[in-house]
């Protein structure tokens, strides 16, 4: 059943990669594979978070803008002379606090995740704005462009990054307690609270993980573009929950998978760069991502209808 | 013949659901359609219905072939369905949703809220029914959504009805007024199908009955020539032994103590529940049996009052703790609170103790893969394997779900609320066997069920309750009076005094 879930988006993207790689001699080349890889991660980062929340039933709308908070941060505490190592706590720490509260309000106060996530978007990026009083962090040292542009055995940095997150995210999902109450709570939460399993405790640790890779995903960020933007990440919300979704995530809870995450956000990835290679206007390659998001979920629901029983 | 159905079939994802069903209603005849779980009698009323397509066979209405696409097709006809599962707008009011698509609209294109509400009055008043036109849906118990929905099928002009096992949910009286509607609708040459697979109400209500068992219908005829167990027969395919019946033990120690329970309508409630029994808990709908169970398991922890469970006392403010303690609820509404219906059948029954699986915090799958193949086998879930959706599985089987996990849990006080609700007579046996067996390896049992034969057959003392309180205590071996007689409310106990 799983497998069949991951076929369709892997399958899709093959195609897409074989088509590009057909379509225009620019695509299959070790510079532009890397960029895509670099610009990827950002967001497949991100969705890893996103993929366990989603799982849950639940949503994170505030993750670009904890990414943007985080990215500041970090950069922040560069320019106050603080060695890179601890700019880069400062800057996860800073996406964790900001899941956790998100995971509080969402647990103690008994919000829907949805609203508690909407009012942090704005809030944290109205944060971020008042703190920097809405300028960029500039002035960062040559060596903190490792993260996003370094590469390691010829490999981009970013990509052993997210591999690294992928590998543990997928043993947290499939073999530890916290992934499997996530899809007990996303699947039924009442039968999982009369189960014994302590909800509140597990859906905080589910933000507070979505926060801390996107504070992760923020510093990556910072690195590329080598600044600390207020202003960073808008709209990575929407790419983050698009690469679930394509891979099979449900919106109802209960399904996901890290795998199909990594596809659906590398689908993506490979749509935007085939259409800047292949010339085509950017504003269509929104319309064809859109599509791809509605298609990509439509065909998954034929799929279940096709296998339910009475 | 009003409706006739000849070698009806439908598959779903290539599963056949039904391969021949034969079916044939008149007018004015209550006509039972029996089955156990999975036989496809749903299925084919939902094709009557209009809710599904057969893939093949003859379905005529009035003598003329008919198929529906849509259920307003159906409706159109005269054909009404009255759900198993409630399919109400819960948001709306009972006015609403007896003219929920057929709103008499005025000229200017709103709804007439007014007219509307003055119209369902005058359609519940005209059956005798007691329905607030006003009230929305969603705040009423299961006997009134019926209601709504049997208002819904009489304002439509319908001349079928089908009944989706309408009492499954109801009470003694309940059900009784269901009998009388039943009735009433025949006397004015409706036609009703009732699908059931409760024996005990059959003969009260049906004049002629036809049994489907694996897809197909096997029998058909009136229900004066049948014995009960030449019907049982006929569902089940083979001669069922013999009717259960525990033998007596005798009781260990105290593994659960209740002392001045107070919590909401549930008044001064104190009782003991010894290892190796299975006590009754008898009652009227809403007379606080579910609510005890609340209580009990954590769900609403007492205002006032102790619990003692095995021998420490620890009054559990949450599931988690009564959990901890060895209390286990099988709750009345298993898809609701008892499954994980997406997951598979092997997380759904390690769910409640995955530290029994797991290595540094790690799961082992494949000992959660034995366990549930052990657990599997010992309650007789019948599946493909493990590894399939607790969703896919017949009613009877997602319970043998719910009690596996708590057995594997290893609980040792469990409370059984409405355990054979919705299950079919082979699984409802399998049930009362696992209850025993545990009964037998010393845990303790607190069954509520609104079956008083269900009770006299299993529980070795039965309390009874009414308004919130214990009204008494009576042996095993005792007599349905006995039990109506503590959970009726006095004679004399009018409405004047209550006021």
């Amino acid at each position: 059943m799983r497998r069949l879930q991951q076929f369709l988006p892997f399958a899709t993207l093959i195609i897409l990669f074989i088509a590009l790689t057909i379509a225009t001699p620019h695509f299959l080349t070790v510079i532009n594979l890397s960029s895509v890889a670099r610009q990827t991660a950002v967001i497949n980062i991100m969705a890893l978070g996103m993929t366990l929340v989603i799982v849950t039933g639940g949503i994170d709308l505030s993750v670009g803008s904890i990414l943007g908070i985080s990215g500041l941060f970090g950069c922040m505490s560069i320019q106050a002379g603080q060695p890179i190592p601890i700019a880069l706590c400062v800057g996860i720490g800073s996406g964790l606090l900001c899941g956790l509260l998100n995971g509080l309000m969402i647990t103690r106060l008994n919000i829907n995740p949805f609203i508690v996530t909407l009012g942090t978007l704005e809030a944290y990026r109205g944060l971020a704005l008042v703190v920097s009083k809405g300028l960029p962090v500039h002035g960062l040292p040559d060596a903190f462009s490792y993260l996003g542009d370094g590469n390691l055995l010829g490999i981009p940095f970013s990509l052993w990054i997210l591999a690294a997150c992928a590998i543990v995210m997928h043993l947290v999902l499939e073999n530890t307690k916290l992934g499997r109450y996530s899809f007990a709570i996303g699947s039924n939460v009442s039968a999982a609270y009369y189960a014994g399993v302590p909800i509140k405790f597990h859906l905080t640790a589910v933000y507070a993980i979505a926060g801390m890779l996107t504070g992760l995903a923020g510093m990556i960020e910072a690195s590329r573009l080598m600044t600390g933007q207020p202003t960073a990440g808008q709209g990575y919300e929407l790419q983050a929950i698009a690469a679930v979704v394509i891979g099979g995530g449900s919106l109802t809870g209960g399904e996901g998978s890290v795998v199909g995450t990594l596809i659906g956000a590398f689908i993506i990835g490979l749509l935007s760069n085939g259409s800047d290679l292949l010339g085509i206007n950017p504003y269509w390659q929104q319309v064809v991502i859109g599509g791809v998001i509605i298609a990509a979920v439509g065909l998954d629901e034929l799929r279940k209808r096709r296998f339910a029983t009475a | 013949m009003l409706l006739s159905l000849s070698h009806i079939q439908k598959n779903f994802g290539g599963v056949a659901a039904l391969r021949d069903g034969n079916l044939e209603v008149q007018e004015g005849e209550v006509h039972l359609l029996m089955g156990e779980n999975g036989a496809g009698k749903s299925t084919m009323m939902k094709i009557v219905a209009g809710l599904h397509q057969r893939d093949g066979g003859e379905m005529l209405w009035r003598g003329q072939p008919v198929s529906f696409s849509y259920p307003s097709e159906a409706a159109a006809n005269g054909i009404a369905m009255v759900h198993q599962e409630s399919l109400l707008a819960g948001h709306l009011t009972v006015a609403e949703n007896i003219f929920l698509g057929r709103e008499s609209v005025s000229k200017t294109a709103w709804v007439n809220r007014g007219a509307l509400t003055e119209k369902a009055r005058a359609v519940i008043s005209e059956n005798g029914f007691r329905l607030d036109p006003t009230m929305r849906v969603d705040r009423l118990t299961p006997a009134g959504k019926q209601l709504v929905e049997i208002c819904r099928a009489i304002a439509q002009g319908s001349s079928l009805l089908i009944f989706d096992e309408p009492t499954s949910s109801l009470s003694e009286a309940e059900t009784r007024e269901v009998f009388r509607i039943v009735r009433e609708l025949c006397q004015r040459k409706l036609a009703v199908i009732y699908i059931t697979h409760r024996l005990e109400e059959l003969r009260s209500i049906g004049d002629r009955v036809t049994v489907l068992r694996d897809g197909a219908t096997v029998h058909s005829g009136p229900l004066k020539d049948l014995s009960r167990e030449q019907l049982i027969q006929h569902m089940v395919g083979r001669p069922i032994s013999s009717i259960y019946r525990r033998e007596f033990l005798p009781p260990g120690d105290v593994l659960l103590r209740v002392k001045n329970i107070y919590r909401g309508f549930l008044r001064d409630i104190s009782f003991e529940l010894h290892a190796g029994e299975i006590v009754g808990l008898g009652g009227l709908m809403g007379a606080g049996r579910t609510e005890l169970c609340r209580v009990l398991f954590g769900l609403d922890p007492p205002e006032s009052g102790t619990v003692e469970i095995c021998g420490k006392q620890v009054t559990p403010r949450n599931p988690r703790e009564a959990v901890a303690s060895g209390v286990a609820l099988i709750p009345e509404d298993r898809q609701h609170n008892g499954l994980a219906l997406k997951l598979p059948i092997a997380t759904n029954i390690t769910m409640p103790d995955l530290d029994r699986v797991s290595k540094f915090g790690f799961l082992k799958k494949r000992d959660e893969l034995t366990l549930a193949e052990t657990y599997r086998d010992r309650l007789r879930i019948r599946c493909s394997g493990p590894s399939q959706l607790a969703g896919r599985l017949s009613g009877g089987n997602q319970q043998k779900i719910v009690i596996a996990k708590w057995v594997a849990r290893g609980a040792r006080v469990f409370l059984f609320d409405e355990p054979t609700r919705g299950i079919d007579i082979g699984a409802k046996q399998e049930v009362f066997e696992e209850m025993d067996r545990l009964a037998r390896s010393g845990a303790a049992i607190l069954m509520v069920s609104s079956e008083l034969p269900e009770l006299l057959q299993v529980a070795d003392r039965i309390l009874v309750m009414r308004e919130g309180q214990l009204t008494g205590e009576l042996p095993g071996r005792t007599t349905q009076e006995e039990i109506m007689r503590l959970a009726a409310p006095p004679e004399n106990h009018s409405m004047i005094e209550n006021a």
